[in-house]
Parts: C-alpha cells; sequence; structure tokens
C-alpha cells in the first residue's frame, strides 16, 4: 500500500490556502442530503460536530459518558497555545511551528504542523466569541503565561482548567445545532464496530450501554474522535473509560495504525500508592521551577525525609544536568526518576516516588510567595495524600498522560479507509513523538473546527455514494459478530477479574514499554502479553447480563482491544531502532543519556495493517520529508 | 391556550419567589409599622388607645390596607402551599439519611412549617382582636383581659418566637431573589435581617409580659 | 497515618428504572483509608465478581474532580462529607473503623435512576440546550481582543464556569431545584460581552425549561452552595434573578 498524505504541493505558507481553494464544495442545498458519525466528544468530536452541523450536515454522535460535556479533554489543565504574539516577545506563526516539529523530535509532518500553527490564531478568537472566560490582565486584554518546551508566552489558560472551559465552549456550540436539530446526540453509546461498503466507511455498530443493545447507523462518513490509548498501561492519567477500542476497531478494518510506540510519560503526577490505585493524578509541571528533586543517598534509607541531613540526599536532575537542573524536558526528568528508583533509591511505601522538595524555595521566598505561586497545587496533593507539602516534600513519579500515536490519517485527516476521518489524539499526525504541553487542546480544536469542515466536505462532493440502508447485510453481519464477542467474553466464567488481567498488562507494558526500553524486554514482553491475552480468554469472569447497564461487560471489551493493542504497540517499538522523543531505546542514546535518533533510516512514519489474527501485521512506511527546518540534534546538560 | 406573558412569569419559579419576597418584605413593613403602634402600649392606657383612635380616624385608607394585607396573606400563603407542593414532588424518593451541609438555617429549614404555623396564628390572632364586639370594652380592656390568661402570655410569646424565625430567612431573602446581592453588602443585609427579626421578636414577645406583669 | 480499617456499607441497589430499589448490606474490610471512595467500591465490585454476583453500578470517569461524571450521596451528603470535593477525590481517611456508610443515588424527580447509584443527568444537557450557549458558528469570530474583558469580570465569569455539571446541587437541595447550575450558565455568560446580547432571551428560556423539566423551586436554603464541589457561590442565583427579572420586565424577549 502506497501511503500517500496527500500534502500540497507548493511553499510552506501556501499549503492550506491553495488546498482550500482546489477543494471541491459541496452545493449549500446537498448538505442536507449527507449524514456524518462522530464519535467522541471531546474537543476534536464536539468542535467537529458543531462545525459540520452549521454548515447543513446532518450529524449523529456518540460518546460513552452520560453527556458530551465529560470526555477527557476537560482535565486538561495548563493551556492552549496560540501564535498570536499578544506579548511582542517574538512569537510567530513560523515559530510556533518550529517548536512543535523540534519538540516532537522531527518525527511529525512539517506540512500538518505548520497548519496547525496557523489556524491556532483562528481558535482563541472563536473560543472567546463562545464565552471561554480566558484569563486576563488588568486592561481587560488576553493573558499569556510561558510553557516547557518555548521561550516566548503564548499560552492561554482559563485558571487550571483550560481544558475544561475549551470543552465546554465547544459543547455548547454542539448543544446549540442539538436544539436546531442538525445534530442527533446518542450518550452512552459505545463504538464497536465500523461498517465499510463498497470500500467507503459508511456506518458503525455501536452498544446502548443503558439496554445493551447493539445499535446500527448509517453515513456518508464517519469521524473517529476518542482520544488516545494511555490506559493500556492500566494506571494513566487518563479518564477510566478512555479506551483505545474505537480506533482499534477501525484499524482492524483497514485503517493503518501509525507510529503507536509513541507515548508521552509526565514526570510530575502524584505516585501510586497501592494495589487498588485506580488512576493517577498529574500535576503542573510548574512545579518543578521552584522544587528540587531528590532521593536518598543511600539504597533503602526509608527514614522520614526531615531526618535524612543534606549530605545524605543526592539532587540527582541538578547534579546530572547542571544548566538545567530540575527543569530538564519531561521525558528526561521522568526516565531520571525511574533509574533512581530502579536503582533502589525511590521513597515511599512502594519504592516508586522521588521527592519534589519546596524548603529552600520557602526559605528563599517565604510561604506566602510559595502559597500565591502553587497554592491549589499543594491543596489538591493533599487533597489526595493526606501530606501538606509546606512541611514534608512531596513525593512525585512520572505517569503516562498523552499518546502521539493513533490512526494514520492523510493531510486531510482521512484514514486508509476512504470515508474514515480520524481528529484529535485519535489521529497521529501533529506531535510528532512528543507532545509540547499546551499543543493538545490546540489540535484537538484545529481538526474539529477549521480542518475537518473543508477536508470532510471535498471527499463528500468529489465521491459517489450508493444508497446504504441499516438492514443492509454488512451491518447485519457485523450486529451479529459483536454479539458473539459479548456473550463469549460472558460465558468465560474464569477465576480473574478483567481489572486484574488490565492491572497486569499495565506492569507489562509500564516496565517493558514504558519510558526506557531494550529489545529484550520488548521481547519479553510480547510474549507476556500474548499469554495474558490467551488466559484473559480462558480465565475472566464477568457477572451481568448482556442486555442491562454493566459496567464489568464494557470493561471486558475495552481490555480485550488493549490487550491486541498492546501487542501492536510492542511490536513498533521493536521496529523503531533508534530513540526519538518519549521513545527511548537504551541501545540508542548518546553518552549524556539522551535520545539518539537515526534520522537515516528512521524518519519516518511507522503505519501498521492489520493482516489476520494472530498474525504479524504489515509494516508501511510514510517517509518524512523535512525541506523548511534542518534537523538537529537536543542537549540539556 | 397561549398565556400571558406576565401571567406566566408569575408562575415561573422565580416569579413564584418573587411573589413570596414581594408579599413578604410587606409584612416586614407591616410587622415595623405594627411594631410601632404597639410599642405605645408601654405608654399606658390613654397613650395607646389615642394611638387607636388616630389610626382608625384614617378611615378608608384602613380598609384599603386591610384589603391589600388580605390580598397578600392569599398570595403568600397560596404561593407558599404551591412551592411546598411543587417542591416536594420534585423529589419523589426521598434519601434514606438527610443531612445539612450547613447551607440551611432553622429559619429556612422550617419555612413552610413556620408559615403554617404563622397563618393559624394569625386567624386566632384576629379572631381575639379584630373580630370581637368593641362597643362593650376598650381594646386596650381586651388586651389586658386576653394577655392576662398565663397561657396566651406563654403561646404569644411563642408565636413572637416563630415570626422571629420566619423572619430570619424570610428578610435576606428578599434581597437574594429581588437580585440585589454584591459582596460587599449582602453581610449587611444578613446582619440587617438577623437583627430585624431579633427586635421584631422581643420587640412583640415583650408586650404581653409587660402587659400581664404591669397592666 | 495510612492503616486499614473495616466498614458496612448500605447500598441502594436498583436492577433498572422501572424496578425497585433496595438497600444491601456489604463488608468493606481491610480498606486502607490512603485509597479513593470509588476504589473502596472499585474493591468490593472485584469481590463481587469473583462471588459471581451483579457489581454495583456507580458512574465516574476523569477521578481528578473534573468530568462531573461520578457523585451519590455518602451518609446524607452529595459527594460526600469534605468540602469543595467530588466523590472521586474522597479519601478513605474521613473515615472511621467500623464505620457503617450509607450509599445512595442523587434523588431527584428528573434523575431517574438507570441503575444503583447511576442516575440519568440529561436534563442538565437539556438546560444547556435550551441556550445554554452564544450563538456564534465556527468561523468569522472578531480577534480575541476586539472587545477587552475587565478582569474582575472574566474572574467572575470563570468563578460560574467552572460548574462541572454533576447534578449535586440539585441532589442536595432540599427542593431539588437546579437554579444553582441554571444560574451558573446564566452568568458566566451574561456577565461576558459576547453572552450579553442574548441574555434575555437565554435566562427567559432555560428558567422555563427548568420549570419544565420538573425541578423545584428554589427557597435560598444555601444548600447548593456548600455541597457544590467547585464552590459556585449562590451569589449566580442571584444574578440569575436579576437577569431574569430584567428579561421579563426590560427587555421585548418573551
Amino acid at each position: 500500500m502506497l501511503l500517500d498524505s496527500k500534502v500540497p504541493s507548493g511553499p510552506l505558507e501556501e499549503k492550506w490556502d491553495r488546498h482550500r481553494f482546489e477543494q471541491k464544495l459541496v452545493n449549500p442545498a446537498n448538505k442536507r442530503k449527507f449524514n456524518i458519525i462522530v464519535v467522541g466528544t471531546g474537543l476534536a468530536g464536539a468542535s467537529a460536530s458543531a462545525s459540520l452541523a452549521e454548515l447543513g450536515y446532518n450529524v449523529k454522535t456518540f460518546c460513552i459518558q452520560d453527556s458530551p460535556r465529560r470526555a477527557h479533554s476537560i482535565a486538561a489543565q495548563g493551556g492552549i497555545n496560540a501564535a498570536k504574539n499578544y506579548s511582542n516577545d517574538g512569537d510567530s506563526v513560523w515559530r510556533l511551528f518550529y517548536d512543535t516539529i523540534k519538540g516532537g523530535d522531527f518525527r511529525a509532518r512539517e506540512a500538518n504542523v505548520y497548519r496547525l500553527a496557523q489556524l491556532s490564531l483562528n481558535i482563541i478568537d472563536q473560543c472567546v466569541a463562545q464565552g471561554v472566560p480566558f484569563a486576563r490582565d488588568y486592561g481587560g486584554l488576553l493573558a499569556n503565561r510561558s510553557f516547557g518546551g518555548a521561550q516566548v508566552s503564548r499560552t492561554f489558560y482559563a485558571r487550571g482548567q483550560t481544558g475544561q472551559q475549551l470543552l465546554l465552549g465547544a459543547y455548547s456550540a454542539l448543544m446549540r445545532q442539538v436544539a436546531s436539530g442538525k445534530v442527533t446526540l446518542f450518550p452512552r453509546r459505545e463504538l464497536l464496530d465500523i461498517i465499510v461498503i463498497n470500500e467507503q466507511a459508511r456506518g458503525i455498530v455501536v452498544r446502548n450501554l443503558i439496554n445493551g443493545e447493539l445499535e446500527s447507523y448509517e453515513a456518508h462518513a464517519v469521524l473517529i474522535c476518542t482520544g488516545g490509548y494511555s490506559n493500556v498501561f492500566f494506571l494513566s492519567t487518563n479518564a477510566m473509560g478512555a479506551n483505545v477500542s474505537a480506533c482499534f476497531r477501525a484499524y482492524k478494518k483497514g485503517a493503518l495504525f501509525a507510529n503507536p510506540c509513541f507515548t508521552q510519560i509526565h514526570p510530575t503526577c502524584i505516585p501510586v500508592h497501592g494495589v487498588y490505585q485506580s488512576k493517577l493524578t498529574l500535576m503542573s509541571e510548574s512545579l518543578r521551577n521552584d522544587g528540587r528533586v531528590w532521593v536518598p543517598k543511600n539504597i533503602g534509607d526509608k527514614r522520614n525525609p526531615k531526618q535524612i541531613s543534606e549530605s545524605d540526599r543526592d539532587y540527582y536532575l541538578e547534579n546530572k544536568y547542571p544548566s538545567f537542573g530540575n527543569l530538564v524536558p519531561r521525558d528526561v526528568a521522568s526516565r531520571n526518576a525511574k533509574e533512581q528508583c530502579d536503582m533502589g533509591k525511590g521513597v515511599s511505601d512502594t519504592g516508586l516516588a522521588v521527592y519534589l522538595d519546596f524548603a529552600d524555595a520557602i526559605k528563599r521566598d517565604g510561604k506566602d510567595t510559595i502559597s500565591k505561586k502553587y497554592g491549589n497545587l499543594f491543596e489538591m496533593y493533599e487533597k489526595i495524600t493526606g501530606d501538606n507539602p509546606y512541611e514534608t516534600p512531596m513525593m512525585i513519579y512520572p505517569a503516562t498522560h498523552y499518546t502521539m500515536g493513533g490512526l494514520w490519517v492523510d493531510y486531510n485527516l482521512m484514514t486508509t479507509i476512504p470515508g474514515l476521518f480520524a481528529l484529535g489524539e485519535a489521529n497521529f499526525s501533529d506531535h510528532g513523538a512528543n507532545r509540547l504541553g499546551a499543543s493538545a487542546l490546540m489540535q484537538g480544536l484545529a481538526d474539529g473546527y477549521f480542518i475537518i469542515p473543508y477536508t470532510l466536505s471535498a471527499y463528500l462532493a468529489g465521491n459517489s455514494f450508493p444508497e446504504v440502508s441499516t438492514s443492509n447485510a454488512d451491518f447485519k453481519e457485523s450486529v451479529n459478530n459483536c454479539s458473539v464477542q459479548i456473550q463469549k467474553l460472558l460465558s468465560i466464567k474464569g477465576k480473574r477479574t478483567v481489572n486484574d488481567i488490565h492491572r497486569q498488562l499495565g506492569h507489562i507494558m509500564w516496565d517493558y514499554c514504558g519510558m526506557s526500553r531494550k529489545d529484550s524486554g520488548l521481547t519479553k514482553a510480547r510474549i507476556a502479553v500474548n499469554d495474558l491475552k490467551l488466559e484473559f480468554w480462558e480465565n475472566i469472569t464477568i457477572t451481568g447480563k448482556e442486555n442491562n447497564f454493566n459496567q464489568a461487560l464494557e470493561n471486558a471489551i475495552r481490555v480485550s482491544d488493549y490487550l491486541e493493542f498492546a501487542e501492536l504497540m510492542i511490536i513498533d517499538a521493536i521496529e523503531r531502532q533508534e530513540s526519538c522523543g518519549c521513545h527511548f531505546n537504551e541501545a540508542y542514546q548518546t553518552e549524556d543519556g539522551e535520545a539518539r535518533r537515526n534520522d537515516e533510516t528512521f524518519c519516518h512514519v511507522g503505519a501498521w495493517e492489520y493482516s489476520e489474527e494472530n498474525e504479524n501485521p504489515i509494516f508501511h512506511k510514510e517517509p518524512l520529508l523535512f525541506e523548511n527546518v534542518k534537523l538537529t540534534q537536543r542537549s540539556y546538560k | 391556550m397561549k398565556k400571558n406573558w406576565f401571567v406566566e412569569i408569575l408562575l415561573s419559579s422565580i416569579g413564584k419567589k418573587l411573589l413570596m419576597a414581594i408579599t413578604g418584605f410587606s409584612f416586614c413593613l407591616f410587622l415595623t409599622a405594627h411594631l410601632i403602634g404597639n410599642l405605645t402600649l408601654y405608654g399606658g392606657k390613654f397613650f395607646f388607645l389615642s394611638y387607636v383612635t388616630r389610626l382608625h380616624s384614617l378611615g378608608i385608607i384602613i380598609n384599603i390596607a386591610e384589603i391589600c394585607l388580605l390580598f397578600m396573606a392569599i398570595v403568600h400563603i397560596g404561593m407558599g402551599c404551591l412551592l411546598f407542593y411543587e417542591n416536594t414532588k420534585a423529589r419523589p424518593i426521598k434519601y434514606a439519611i438527610k443531612v445539612s451541609g450547613g447551607g440551611r438555617t432553622i429559619g429556612s429549614s422550617t419555612m413552610p412549617y413556620t408559615g403554617l404555623f404563622l397563618f393559624l396564628f394569625i386567624i386566632m390572632h384576629l379572631f381575639n382582636f379584630h373580630f370581637v364586639d368593641k362597643g362593650e370594652k376598650t381594646i386596650y380592656k381586651i388586651v389586658t383581659d386576653i394577655l392576662s390568661n398565663p397561657f396566651y402570655v406563654a403561646f404569644y410569646i411563642f408565636a413572637m418566637g416563630v415570626v422571629a424565625i420566619h423572619v430570619s430567612h424570610g428578610f435576606w431573602s428578599v434581597f437574594q431573589t429581588l437580585g440585589l446581592n454584591h459582596p460587599k453588602y449582602m453581610p449587611l443585609i444578613k446582619n440587617i435581617g438577623i437583627a430585624f427579626s431579633i427586635i421584631i421578636g422581643i420587640g412583640f414577645g415583650f408586650i404581653p409580659i409587660y402587659i400581664s406583669l404591669f397592666a | 497515618m495510612i492503616k486499614n480499617i473495616n466498614l458496612t456499607l448500605k447500598i441502594w441497589r436498583q436492577d433498572a428504572p422501572d424496578k425497585e430499589g433496595r438497600f444491601e448490606t456489604y463488608e468493606a474490610n481491610e480498606i486502607s483509608t490512603d485509597i479513593s471512595f470509588l476504589e473502596m467500591l472499585d474493591i468490593v465490585n472485584e469481590k463481587l465478581i469473583i462471588e459471581g454476583k451483579d457489581i454495583i453500578a456507580f458512574d465516574n470517569d476523569c477521578r481528578e474532580g473534573i468530568c462531573g461524571m461520578c457523585g451519590a450521596v455518602i451518609n446524607g451528603r452529595p459527594h460526600g462529607p469534605q468540602r469543595g470535593t467530588t466523590l472521586c477525590q474522597l479519601h478513605m481517611r474521613h473515615f472511621s473503623d467500623n464505620e457503617v456508610i450509607i450509599i445512595e443515588p442523587f434523588r431527584a424527580a428528573p434523575f431517574k435512576v438507570i441503575k444503583d447509584l447511576v442516575v440519568d443527568r440529561g436534563s442538565l444537557d437539556e438546560l444547556i440546550k435550551t441556550y445554554g450557549y452564544i450563538s456564534v458558528n465556527t468561523g468569522g469570530a472578531p480577534d480575541g481582543n476586539a472587545i477587552p474583558i475587565p478582569e474582575e469580570i472574566a474572574e467572575k465569569a470563570m468563578d460560574a464556569a467552572s460548574c462541572i455539571g454533576c447534578g449535586a446541587c440539585v441532589a442536595s437541595c432540599p427542593n431539588a431545584s437546579a437554579m444553582l447550575f441554571v444560574g451558573a450558565k446564566v452568568s458566566h455568560l451574561s456577565l461576558l460581552p459576547q453572552g450579553k446580547i442574548e441574555a434575555a432571551r437565554r435566562v427567559l428560556a432555560m428558567v422555563k425549561k427548568a420549570d419544565n423539566i420538573g425541578f423545584g423551586n428554589c427557597t435560598n436554603e444555601k444548600e447548593c452552595e456548600v455541597t457544590c464541589p467547585k464552590q459556585v457561590s449562590i451569589e449566580n442565583i442571584a444574578r440569575l434573578n436579576r437577569e431574569f427579572i430584567k428579561a421579563c420586565f426590560c427587555s421585548t424577549a418573551k
């Protein structure tokens, strides 16, 4: 299969404009004849649903939660980037583009990233018009702050709840279209299958989570906006319901999955406290501006941190990276924490945490200053852990929170299945091997508000669509297959719970396919995952009925997909014999322990095609051409 | 049938609240006037009677005021009953355990019950002092006669406590309902509300004690 | 200090919306005080699965207090006893050994029980659908800085906009009124110049809708304010009232 990215020709700055002009349009009167299915109501899904409905398409929007407003975009804290240059500090579209490409360690498509930087300007305007209460300065103009990976202040924010406010903006636009009748909302539905007829995505099969019924819906195009797959690690900062199922089932139907091994680990999360922990909570990275990271010098030193004298402490980041110190990038900070804990120097009962100490900052600046800066974060920490960070050092540990990999899409955000589009975190396109802070929100909204309305219209205008209805045999067959799978899950009646298996999967992935990987570990992991998958299908037990509200069953379906997907992730990690961004293969590092890219051989997108059950997936390459930026090596010493 | 916009407003949840607030606030004003009038009792028989005479000499104005009060009472009570009915209906299955988080006060949580009590009290009060044959006895005599009964004294004092409780929620509520909420002034309004209810409670409550002891 | 506690849970079980519900008693033993309330329920559920019993259904998603999906009434308090905390952020250290915990779903006429502790809060979406938005289409928005907004106003709007739509205000209101939810949305939008344009039509439509759905009437009990996990203030209800009066008597909107 030839992967055609469909990137338009011409200078980088003109590509999007030119592309828009060259696209075919759908006559306004004809728009109402097209049905569009949108799966997921995060920033990408909600904004796409609203924008398409405004144009006149009939949109059916699905989400697994009880309300579209609950999608996990809501949990993004920090902010959203835009090259507005309101701060007059040298920002530009080009700089945002460059920072994003470089931050992604040169594994993203230039044209997509440039378009993203261009559209960032419109996003802020659109959100302000919707009533998003961004922070403002005393003069009433929009406030900005700086964020990791950039030297300019270009991040717009609404307290620590930027994701929430942006999502509520998109959600309100969506609900306005629901009121107008152009969007029909289907909450508490989970996608089980995508229907491809005549090589076109023409519908979906979903499970109604309230009564368990399998429902079929037809459309002229399907948009997957279902987010990322961090929960393959069991513990992550993602929501409990976040899953890979929609993307994975699209993959099984022929869509290619790109760069699945690119998963980002955030260094400052509240550590795991015990076996029954269900999820991890992220705290803003800004904490590292004033906190000092350390572990006890002596292995197994379990004394109270206050009793450990300065000479018995190892401020390992400051020692190892004298110029950046505690402010090294996310991946470096994360890897070093893991390394310390692997050496047995980790603190807390689990040994999986390092200290982030504010004692010096409080001594230097006073408690008030620190409280002004981090008061709400300290409060949140205390709420969860019961410890007071003013008195005793915080404990932190890295956690997975974003996945750069996703369904392969071309410049039009279309997957390799015609008519099946992927938006937001669900696609792979814009962040390369590492996403910069405050860029996820930007991408989700750019895809939904400003890209898909154009590219989808072009697809609809340029293709013919035979009549399809849900009574079609393809739908019937799919419903049947899904039903068989559900029956099978319910009939296993083994001895282990689904959560138990999922937890074990998480351990395997975290240990061998997490922030630091090596071939031997990955090979081991692949075998372990396979064994676990076999055990899953023989030894799980689920209670409840299929035709009822059944969270145990929902979970089992999701985990069954994660088990298969995990293998794909490992295969991809093995294939990429280099280190880049968040993919760190221990065999490929510089003398300083930094990721060493291999631009000769691996400057490409690795996209995987599903073949058969238990067969190796087929590998495809999309070479990445850099015409506008020079590939460089980063260093933080 | 499409309702008139005004009726629709009044029957909306905020409209009902507004009616409660406006009539309630009017009763607060009435209570103030009533209390000031009653304070003349402390001045002795003749002082009080001259006030009564003055008051009655207002003639038609008094009748209008009475009709207004009656009308407001009907609205206040009617809306109160409607609110009580609707609010009960809004939670058909009750909680097994109901605990306040600290928002409710004695006043707010007992509004329907103190309201019902006050309704009955007012009827009794009117039969005691209003719908009586004033031909043979002066109103002063009627008051002192009734309040010579310790049961009545106790009952009146209790009733005035209930009024105070009812008003303690009602007063600040009026401002909240009318949207006259300002971060700078709201604490003051709340304090005035508490002070007002105490003044009303003690002001009216002391009269029976005074009369039964000294008159 | 982390320790283990034993608890007795009395949990509302209801198989379906139209079925009768009842309380059932469960023992949760050796529960670490370090875990969250929902993790405690996870443990109980894991045990139920092994025993072959139907698990206790409860809504949850983000487990970091922002999505608004979780919520149940713990010993008479929606989201539990801690102020400014969603149920998912409530930790077991706030409970004591051998405590009996009664867990019920949010109760209000518009919140039908779907199963056990899961309720249907679609009525809150209905409210947003009924003009809980600013009517702008994608594209054509003026520059974000075209209309300056005083910092104080933006902050107030943000205070109101921080509502997570969990429905605890309704659950805690003695009258099952949704006025804090409506007030927060009306305040958020009517404070901002962008939302002012439609303020009159919005407030009338939303209040009418709340009444039609069957929420109770606000009687200023303030329970919503003390229960709200995001501590949205009843000042927003006062603003709602003010906007309503303005819309009724000073605008042409009906």
